[in-house]
């Protein structure tokens, strides 16, 4: 104890005496001086009163305390100040050196710059997607709830929410039903108090104006537990979500805020209707708040969630809210001190069983779903899915070419420190020890790094925002801001100092290892080392290897996007406008929607430059599905399990529209109404899947659907036509099986998109449908405006920033590659100027002596290129799901990659081999 | 005092020095030549302290606290930097004797053992 305290108070008092010493330089030398002189005197005095002369006293007492320039050496040792002060000796001596070089200096910082900017860049984006907590107070104790089942038989059959498979034939999800959410929160005791949330897509009008936004609906206590305090008003509390369909209030978001409102404080107490429901606002949320759903996109209305049937009523079905086999509300609580997961799961788990068997019909052979609560501190954290496999390739894209810089910069550094051979040999002969010489050699590219650093963090702060503008959707709003934090600019700094470290550790430690009587008796012509020319092939073939690799990378995802832009999608893509429109069941109740989608219809028809227009519920790859129970006729004694399938409900326009073929019977008519036979189309993957050796036309098959009260019944539909495959939800997937509903036909449709064909440039007649669509539906927004291709485009949205970024750092390794090449290619000339001098005055002829240079390069790439095209055999593996039409070890860009990688080596060498054969033997030999 | 007669004198042990100076500002504030002329008159002039190195080791010492110094006016009126024991080298100097009495009476029973008759 005493020991520790004694150790303590030493390093404290050894910190604030240091730091003391450096701020009060001045003061520190200038008592020395005197302390010794003082000394001294006192020491004379008492020489003369013993008997000494004076000029003898002064003479003794000086020999007696010895050089005081020794002594004040050793004092300022004491104080700590003297690597202090030879470290500021090593920085002044480093940008000296540095200086002389100004062009390794600037090759250096530039590589390391776009190396470090590229890493804070990537990193700051993960960091964000992947890393970032809800701003809430003590977001790592929120756990969020999620089930799990068997993909076959779990318990749960309608969700509306997530639902991921797993490996084993497991699904998982975060919904849970309305009365599932009640009961646990009435029975737990594990946890702190529940909340619920729901994040969709709402339609608001503010000031007049409607605009989709994102509503978030919340239990009671939502801003009580998450701990939120709202910057103006208050948040949703308890009162307002007491009973349903009551409470008509809402807190907004600050964006919304700020876009609509000005920031004014008189917003508290304005009416705003979201689904044409009048909301009062009574609060506003901090800024930083987006939601308990997740970190990247703020939330712009939250609302009671007891408003659901009210705000987002399902057609045709019981109201969410009050139906225990919908699963749709997500769950969060606070881990309380003391009960670990583990217990909380199982004892959730137990509670959940017991409420899925009393609030459901089980089936015998259906799974009960078993709890699984999972950390809350990211919201439900839907990117990870996402997101985590592409910044991981990004992540070690951008460390390969950190690594390859690195590479680049002791190489530049080992062909220089040989030229510094001697000037390091006169150093250590003057006394400087091995480990000064080390660190002497590190500060030097300490320095260097700390260069590339400062710029690569500002180019990593200005380019903050490229790469989500780069997944933005044109049409789209985004709020996605990187925000460039101290965690993003500790990430560089640690990057700078490893760097520094992994670059200047060879060439230093080769520095400190010189013989110096060698190196002072060789002149530097000669002290060139065999073993350092070696260390720099080595490193030099390092980064062929590497750019091998990320060259082949980059070429398997560029393959990917070629292949997948040249899917055929099965429909005319051009010239095809899409919108949304979202008619609200309190404005338009089933029959009425319907009305109105064919009044739109009709009116869209006749806007000029319209050719065509259809509505349909589902827009294809727009990663949009529906399915629903398809029972054949001829199936139906078979007992077995009716099947889902993907379907569609459109206009009957809809085949001519979008261009697709009708390869037997006809597509929809005139003569298809609302009274007469309901009829469909399936493509031909369902004829073949449902009705192999059958021709399916006259067909029927059932759907389940609901009368006008609301019974489920079973409507019998009858096949009138086959058309061709077409893609579905992705470019991706192989055209699923698909069939086809009239929209008239339904009892009510909802919100539905529109294919528009136009015969001009599509967004010239938005002007003319924005007039008709405020002409027939005032209060509803055209959602989504954007064009079939677009569409497509932000379908590969990913593969093209992937191909943009990896092609990026496959050039940028090729250029970092090439320069180590050169670089030890022409270094190796300048050395061996000599030997080529004989060469040519023997004989040789200048072709020869180039195709000495070259096959001596040739080998180098190819070994490099070798191992890289093994590595990236190996690790282009790992990108498998990330790749379309392509095997990750696709013999044709392997060989694209090793022929650039060959071809860019030979070139980078060219010209040290010209030079070599250039050389004027009598010139290189009188150089001896 | 380099020239006293040398059978008297003892060269002083490794890291003797520190412990001596703690113990001579024990007893009172002294500036660095005090310091010099306190241990030799306590030593009865039979210890050889090299001048030079007694500042690099009050430096030393101040650096980890163990002593503190501030500038006042001498026996002969001049300004003189004193050093005083702190509370933690007060510490250190208990702990320290401790150690040197266990060593010094180690080392006695070492080397007073004599040989026994076997």
């Amino acid at each position: 104890m005493k020991r520790l305290h004694l150790l303590l108070s030493r390093m404290v008092a050894a910190s604030r005496s240091w730091f003391l010493a450096v701020s009060q330089r001045n003061r520190v030398e200038s008592e020395m001086e005197a302390e010794l002189a003082n000394h001294l005197e006192n020491l004379t005095a008492d020489l003369v009163r013993s008997g000494y002369s004076k000029t003898e006293a002064a003479r003794c007492a000086r020999i007696a305390l010895g050089s005081t320039a020794v002594h004040k050496f050793e004092m300022r040792s004491s104080l700590g100040l003297r690597w202090w002060d030879e470290l500021g000796a090593d920085l002044r001596y480093g940008v000296r050196i540095l200086r002389k070089s100004p062009g390794f200096t600037a090759i250096a910082t530039i590589s390391l710059t776009l190396a470090i900017g590229a890493n804070a860049t990537i990193f700051s984006v993960a960091k964000q997607l992947l890393y970032d907590r809800l701003s809430v107070p003590h977001a790592a104790d929120l756990r969020l709830f999620s089930w799990t089942g068997t993909e076959e038989h779990v318990a749960v059959h309608s969700i509306w929410g997530d639902y991921d498979r797993l490996p084993g034939g497991r699904v998982t999800s975060t919904a849970f039903s309305y009365s599932a959410y009640q009961q646990l929160r009435a029975g737990n005791r594990v946890l702190g108090d529940l909340f619920a949330f729901k994040r969709e897509s709402m339609n608001a009008t503010i000031h007049g104006t409607a605009q989709r936004v994102r509503g978030e609906s919340v239990s009671g206590n939502y801003y009580a537990v998450l701990g939120v305090q709202p910057i103006l008003g208050r948040g949703i509390i308890p009162e307002d979500d007491a009973k349903p369909e009551q409470g008509a209030v809402a807190v907004i978001g600050y964006g919304l805020w700020e876009r609509e409102f000005g920031r004014s404080p008189t917003v508290l107490g304005q009416v705003i209707r979201v689904n044409e429901v009048p909301l009062t606002i009574v609060g506003v949320n901090p800024r930083e708040f987006t939601s308990a759903n997740d970190v990247q996109t703020p939330a712009d209305v939250f609302l009671p969630l007891n408003m659901q049937p009210l705000i987002s009523p399902k057609p045709g079905r019981v109201q969410p809210v009050y139906d225990p086999n919908l699963w749709w509300v997500n769950i969060m609580g606070r881990a309380r001190p003391g009960v670990d997961d583990r217990t909380a799961q199982a004892s959730l788990d137990t509670q959940l069983a017991a409420v899925v068997r009393g609030t459901m019909t089980v089936d015998p052979k259906d799974d009960i779903p078993r709890m699984d609560l999972r950390d809350g501190s990211r919201g439900l954290f839907e990117q990870r899915a996402m997101f985590a496999r592409p910044m991981a390739v990004l992540m070690t894209s951008v460390g390969l070419v950190l690594l390859l810089a690195c590479a680049n910069i002791a190489n530049l550094m080992l062909a220089r420190g040989t030229r510094r051979q001697r000037e390091i040999s006169v150093r250590m002969a003057l006394g400087a020890g091995r480990a000064r010489i080390l660190r002497q050699m590190l500060v030097e590219s300490l320095m260097l790094a700390a260069l590339g650093g400062a710029f690569g963090s500002l180019a990593g702060y200005l380019g903050r925002n490229v790469i989500p503008r780069m997944f933005e959707m044109s049409w789209q709003r985004s709020d996605l801001d990187v925000h460039f934090d101290w965690r993003v600019f500790a990430f560089t700094a640690g990057v700078t100092l490893l760097t520094g470290v992994l670059f200047g550790l060879a060439p230093a430690f080769a520095a400190a290892r010189y013989d110096v009587n060698r190196g002072l008796k060789e002149t530097t012509q000669t002290a060139s080392r065999r073993r350092s020319v070696l260390g720099g092939r080595a490193l030099v073939g390092f980064q062929i290897a590497l750019s091998t690799v990320l060259v082949i990378g980059a070429g398997l995802f560029l393959r990917t996007l070629v292949g997948l832009s040249a899917v055929d999608v099965g429909f005319r893509t051009d010239h095809l406008l899409l919108m949304e429109i979202n008619p609200q069941r309190t404005q338009y109740p089933p029959g009425k929607d319907i009305e109105l989608h064919q009044r739109l219809v009709e009116a869209i028809a006749t806007v000029p430059g319209v050719e065509a227009v259809t509505p349909s519920q589902v827009v294809y790859i727009a990663d949009n599905r529906m399915r629903r129970d398809f029972l054949p006729e001829s199936e139906q004694n078979l007992h077995r399990k009716s099947e889902a399938e993907f379907y569609n409900v459109v206009g009957e326009n809809f085949f001519p529209t979008l261009g697709i073929p009708i390869v037997a019977g006809r597509g929809f008519g005139q003569q298809d109404t609302a009274t007469s036979l309901k009829v469909g189309v399936i493509n031909e993957s369902l004829a073949r899947k449902r009705f192999s050796n059958q021709n399916p036309i006259g067909k029927r098959f059932a759907i389940s659907t609901q009368d006008r009260d609301r019974h489920s019944v079973h409507a019998w539909v009858e096949i009138v036509g086959v058309c061709k495959d077409t893609r579905y939800s992705n470019l991706r997937t192989e055209p699923p099986p698909q069939f086809f509903l009239l929209f008239t036909q339904q009892p009510e449709v909802g919100a539905m998109s529109y294919e528009i064909r136009t015969t001009m440039k599509p967004e010239s007649i938005l002007p003319g449908l924005r007039r008709v669509a405020q002409q027939i539906a005032p209060d509803l927004p055209l959602a989504n405006v954007r064009t079939q291709d677009q569409q497509i485009e932000a379908a590969m949205q990913q593969e093209r920033v992937f191909v943009t970024l990896t092609s990026g750092f496959g050039v940028l390794a090729l250029a970092l590659a090439s320069v180590g090449v050169y670089g030890i290619m022409a270094y190796s000339v300048a050395q061996r100027t000599n030997e080529i001098g004989i060469r040519l005055a023997l004989g040789a002829l200048p072709g020869q002596v180039r195709g000495m240079i070259l096959r001596e390069s040739s080998w180098l790439a190819g070994l490099g290129v070798a191992a890289g095209a093994i590595a990236a055999l190996v690790l282009c593996r790992l990108l498998r799901s990330m790749l379309y039409g392509i095997r990750p070890d696709d013999p044709a860009t392997m060989a694209a990659g090793v022929a650039i990688l060959l071809a860019v080596a030979l070139a980078a060498s060219w010209i040290p081999a010209r030079r070599a054969a250039g050389v004027e033997p009598f010139e290189a030999l009188r150089h001896e | 005092m380099a020239e006293k007669n040398a059978d008297t004198q003892l060269d002083l042990l490794q890291g003797t020095l520190d412990l001596l100076i703690l113990k001579a500002v024990s007893l009172g504030p002294l500036h660095g030549y005090g310091v010099l002329l306190r241990i030799q008159q306590i030593s009865g002039q039979s210890l050889v302290i090299q001048q030079g190195s007694l500042y690099p080791a009050l430096y030393r010492l101040e650096h980890q606290g163990a002593i503190t110094s501030d500038w006042g006016e001498s026996e002969n009126n001049r300004r003189a930097k004193f050093y005083r024991l702190t509370a933690a080298g007060r510490m250190r100097l208990e702990e320290e004797t401790d150690k040197w009495n266990r060593m010094a009476g180690i080392m006695g029973v070492i080397l007073l053992t004599e040989p026994e008759g076997v």
